[in-house]
């Protein structure tokens, strides 16, 4: 084989990885626009008569902590504050080394309890249960570091009474009416087991006392190429899969399943680094072996709002983790790649994943090497490879701007039109340098994940939203 | 440009450059209708703003006052405000009851509402069908009924449950006979709505045709039925309840039925149903005892301290800490004689959670 057929072969196999993953994008792109228009016109009309009956299905609230002395107060004051007519709150504190435990206990004069504890999934061992006097639904758990969330989520559930679970991440600021959202699909349709709801920016908002108060954008670049990267990936990502119940994620951050499914499943894995990815596919598994029918589906209103990273390091080790947790997801979870009556799982969402997902950076980094290799040493002709380069970056930029007139034609959680046309800004800058540092990123995650890395609870550099009790305002574009 | 089509450019390049140019026109094409989606919100906010104040003040005089209603000067509304007098004079209505709400319906008559409704409800989109349900379910008006009675069996979930609603406004006499035999088939309408719809229309008028559905139904049918029992009558709901506890074997209507138990009878088979194979019937039973045991029922309860379900320990260690009967010098008697750690446990947590341990 010459250098001219390694050349010519190269470029086959990065044109067919190019069409496959832009038309698996544009197809959930369409198939996303068409389900939230449904979504909305029966949302809408629900929304009008909207009132609370005892047929709303009870939800155990469970979060996880470990070291959120800062933020915890505000966090659970919020989530005592939720719009649901019957949910309890369980706050795992996950063998905290501050003082996390302490102000739980102070501020909502918590007692211990003699809880007939009962582990129903593994996780470590209890120290104690804490009961609030002030708060009839509100408990703590206290419990033995288990070195992961998933550890943590799990002593939640065994703890958890209600037939619902929802794992909400400490420093996550939900909408006040979150819960009567995503629990939209579990009195639709009772064969579901788990909704995720969409998960939006919170940097440069102003949260007041746990609760979002004004959408702003963050003047934070990366921030701000994230709010652009979670448009792209929940309303059109897990948008364009749910309706064909291919939906492999739900965010950590809010998920709410069916507890008794959850604890059939065997809770999360602590082992796991996306242990929320993991419990997807499990589910999948599960009920794929019962051969019953069931439904994993998403909300796409925006209910819950997180911190991301804003400085290079911890956004690095957030990409490394998550590819790293995809590939281990995947391996996991490997019968539902050969399962033939895995329906739109086995053959459509898996293969999308495995091959443009977890391999995706492989090829893409090897891409870019490729055509500079080759540009440089005259073996592609430069304006071939500047129309290729030039239709990358305009698929890319498509795709984010279709991801943003979902979000207009939707919740126009943006309200002011310079912030529309920053977003737009971002979806072509974007597309120079982020997108290669993080398919770099990517890649190291998955020789990680390839390596047999292990991952523990990870202390990220927080923009401080929930840690002032009155106002935390990060700055503003 | 020539170069372009030049030898050396094969068949993909050509064609990656048209699509260059066909996904630049896309983008530009989305980027221009989203900026001017956005414009038109902005415009159309400012003109709703101004339109909602001068017609909210119209229907808060209106509630007040028949004469105001009957005469008083009305805000000119453009073919664009149309829908939005809809949404606010089903908004207001929605929130008033008596003679308020009847001064709305002269108001709406004098604003033109049941023709504009009329028109959306011959549309064929389900949006505007769905208001124009709501707008005459809220006008209660009769002329209409049959058109919103072929809505019932709509494929559309929002537009039929809407429909129903509307309908039991209109005349819950002529809705229920029909609308209570559909609830076990249209699984699809939600249960909250379900539930509204019959609370609208009263115990009085649900109670025997849901009685009748319930009686009918197969078992699976039964238990879904059943979770809307709470609203009928309540010597129906005994009378039910109690022939179902009686006569029924299937776990899962024993489970529904045993939730609504409020009266005293039917005492021995509860108590009997506490030793059933399926763990939620046990549970259930158990927490009927606690609420209407008796002194003997005491033994069968403590037996089910030590069940191998948790929660049908917890339940009935609940039922015991809550026996009259017991004061909290036997309770924590009965707790340290409890043999099984499960057992001592589990009564341990009722107990501190009644403020006894």
């Amino acid at each position: 084989m010459t250098l001219q057929d390694v050349v010519l072969s190269g470029q086959w196999v990065f044109l067919a990885y190019f069409v496959g993953i832009n038309v698996g994008y544009l197809m959930q792109n369409v198939v996303a626009a068409f389900g939230i228009r449904r979504y909305l016109q029966t949302a809408e009309q629900y929304e009008a008569e909207s009132v609370f009956s005892s047929l709303d299905i009870p939800i155990s609230v469970i979060v996880p902590a470990f070291n959120e002395s800062a933020s915890i107060i505000t966090s659970v004051k919020a989530l005592l504050q939720l719009e649901y007519p019957q949910y309890e709150l369980i706050v795992v504190n996950d063998g905290s080394t501050d003082d996390t435990l302490k102000k739980l206990v102070d501020e909502f004069r918590m007692q211990e309890f003699p809880e007939a504890y009962r582990t129903r999934v593994p996780c470590a061992s209890v120290r104690g249960i804490y009961k609030s006097t002030q708060q009839n639904n509100l408990r703590v758990v206290d419990k033995v570091n288990g070195g992961s969330k998933a550890d943590a989520s799990n002593a939640g559930v065994n703890m958890a009474r209600y037939p619902l679970v929802c794992i909400v991440d400490a420093d996550s600021v939900l909408q006040p009416d979150a819960l009567r959202r995503v629990v939209q699909p579990f009195l639709e349709d009772p064969a579901t087991v788990a909704v995720g709801g969409t998960v939006r920016i919170s940097n440069g908002c102003t949260v007041r006392q746990g609760f979002l108060e004004k959408v702003a954008l963050p003047s934070n670049y990366l921030a701000l190429v994230q709010v652009v990267e979670y448009l792209r990936a929940f309303l059109f990502g897990r948008m364009g899969w749910s309706p064909i119940n291919g939906l492999l994620i739900i965010s950590g951050a809010f998920g709410l399943f069916h507890k008794e499914t959850l604890v059939e499943a065997g809770g999360y894995n602590p082992d796991a680094v996306g242990e929320d990815m993991e419990l997807v596919l499990r589910l999948h598994r599960l009920m794929k072996a019962k051969r019953k029918p069931y439904r994993i589906t998403f909300v796409p209103d925006p209910v819950c709002w997180t911190d991301a990273p804003t400085n290079l390091r911890d956004l690095k080790s957030q990409r490394v983790r998550w590819q790293h947790g995809l590939g281990q997801a995947l391996a996991l979870n490997k019968s539902l790649i050969t399962n033939p009556r895995g329906g739109a799982v086995t053959w459509v969402a898996i293969p999308f994943y495995l091959i443009f997902e977890l391999f995706g950076p492989i090829v893409e980094v090897a891409g870019y090497l490729f055509i500079i290799i080759c540009a440089l040493m005259g073996w592609i002709a430069w304006p071939q490879a500047c129309i290729f380069l030039g239709l990358a970056i305009g698929l890319g930029v498509l795709l984010s701007t279709s991801a943003i007139m979902l979000e207009e034609l939707s919740f126009h959680m943006y309200p002011r039109i310079r912030q529309l046309g920053l977003l737009y800004l971002i979806a072509i800058v974007e597309n120079f340098g982020f997108r290669q540092l993080t398919a770099i990123w990517r890649l190291q995650g998955l020789i990680r994940w390839l390596r047999g890395g292990k991952h523990e609870w990870e202390t990220l550099t927080r923009s401080a939203n929930l840690a002032d009790e009155t106002e935390a305002t990060g700055p503003q574009a | 440009m020539d170069w372009l089509f030049r030898s050396d450019f094969d068949g993909i390049t050509t064609a990656a450059l048209w699509s260059i140019v066909a996904v630049l026109a896309t983008t530009v094409v989305l980027f221009a209708y989203t900026m001017g989606l956005r414009a038109a919100t902005i415009l159309g906010q400012r003109r709703r703003t101004k339109f909602v104040d001068a017609w909210r003040k119209v229907f808060a005089n209106a509630m007040l006052s028949e004469d105001a209603a009957e005469n008083c000067p009305l805000p000119h509304v453009a073919r664009s405000d149309r829908t939005d007098l809809l949404e606010e004079w089903n908004h207001a209505r929605s929130i008033v009851e008596g003679s308020a709400a009847d001064n709305l319906i002269i108001l709406a008559r004098r604003a033109g509402v049941p023709a504009l409704a009329l028109k959306r409800l011959r549309k064929r989109r389900v949006r505007p069908q769905i208001l124009a349900a709501q707008t005459f379910g809220h006008l209660r008006d009769l002329e209409f009924r049959d058109d919103i009675r072929q809505l019932l069996d709509h494929e559309n979930t929002a537009l039929s449950i809407t429909a129903a609603v509307a309908l039991v406004e209109i005349d819950a006499d002529f809705a229920i006979p029909i609308i209570v035999p559909m609830i076990e088939k249209r699984r699809d309408w939600p249960k909250n709505r379900v539930s509204i719809l019959l609370r609208m229309a009263g115990s009085e008028r649900i109670s025997e045709p849901l009685y009748r559905a319930i009686r009918s139904a197969d078992d699976r049918n039964k238990t879904y039925l059943l979770q809307f029992a709470q609203l009928v009558e309540a010597e129906v709901l005994d009378a039910l309840v109690n022939e179902l506890i009686r006569d029924s074997n299937d776990p899962g209507v024993l489970n529904a039925a045993l939730k609504l138990v409020s009266g005293f009878s039917g005492v021995p088979r509860i108590a009997a149903l506490t030793q059933h194979d399926t763990w939620f019937v046990r549970m259930q039973s158990a927490n009927v005892l606690g609420r209407i045991g008796q002194e003997e029922h005491l033994s069968l309860l403590e037996s089910l301290l030590d069940d191998k379900e948790w929660w049908v320990r917890y339940r009935a260690a609940q039922a015991i800490a809550a026996l009259p009967f017991l004061g909290p010098n036997q309770l924590r008697h009965l707790r340290d004689q409890q043999t099984d750690p499960y057992a001592a446990d589990i009564l341990q947590q009722s107990m501190a959670e009644v403020g006894l341990a």
